[in-house]
């Protein structure tokens, strides 16, 4: 039953990060792509992590899965802000 | 002063002491590290980033079920458009007046990113700058809401303490 879940949680935040990976290829400018990154790699991680944790020994693993998945929302929701913000300045010639 | 001084550090220490404990489990060697490395961590971040707002815990649980479905019908919305063979796209930009200040502003910024369709580029002349996905989508009727939800988790800890979120 852990297993399944695992499967499936892991095989649908595969489905994101790769949706992610498209967009970051495909999208036409910086800004669109950013929005492919931070979104759906937030999404992917976090049904990855999700379906580890079907596996997780200890609550304490349960923890660090879900620690790991805010340090790395936090850290793309900021780095996608200075990202833009200095492609902006950039564009704009300041 | 004093006081709201000595509330921040507890509030901090117990944060740092649950981050170490997960991150290094409960063995006698983890914790006698931690019982050095987390106040002197603490007491460092007080320095560098002193208390000048605190948040309403409560506020934040109660946006967390908001922010989780956001984020996936967000997800879903930019995987959507990078899978289809279209591609739908129609970028474009808003700009709204910003209302928050320092971490407040910061916090409005990363949760427009994982929001669907909006994502912050900076502050320019105290107006926020936000760059639309789908400029016919209407993506931008949710930022109103989310600095709401932002100004109402805040609370100034300066003397000139003022209700967040009211007019400018």
């Amino acid at each position: 039953m852990g297993d399944l879940a695992t499967y499936a949680f892991t095989g649908i935040g595969l489905v994101f990060f790769a949706a992610g990976s498209a967009g970051l290829l495909r999208f036409p400018d910086v800004f669109s792509r950013l929005h492919a990154l931070t979104k759906a790699d937030n999404l992917g991680l976090g049904f990855i992590a999700l379906g580890t944790s079907f596996q997780a020994g200890s609550w304490r693993d349960v923890a660090l899965l879900a620690l790991i998945w805010g340090l790395m929302l936090l850290a793309a929701a900021t780095v996608s802000q200075l990202i833009a913000r200095d492609a902006l300045r950039e564009r704009d010639g300041e | 002063m004093e006081r709201t001084v000595r509330t921040a550090f507890i509030h901090r220490l117990l944060f740092t002491s649950g981050v170490w404990v997960v991150l290094s489990g409960t063995d006698v060697k983890a914790l006698a590290v931690g019982a050095v490395a987390v106040p002197f961590a603490t007491w460092l971040g007080l320095r560098l980033l002193p208390q000048r707002q605190h948040l309403v815990l409560g506020r934040l649980v109660r946006h967390f079920p908001a922010f989780a479905g956001g984020s996936l019908i967000g997800g879903l919305d930019v995987a959507r458009r990078a899978l289809s063979p279209r591609m739908p796209l129609s970028p474009g930009w808003v700009e709204v007046p910003a209302r928050l200040r320092d971490g407040g502003r910061v916090a409005m910024g990363a949760e427009l990113s994982l929001m669907p369709g909006t994502l912050a580029a900076g502050v320019r002349d105290d107006r926020l700058l936000v760059h639309l996905l789908d400029t016919e989508a209407g993506f931008e009727r949710a930022i109103p809401r989310e600095e709401a939800a932002i100004a109402a988790m805040i609370v100034e800890a300066g003397p000139s303490s003022t209700a967040a979120g009211g007019a400018p």
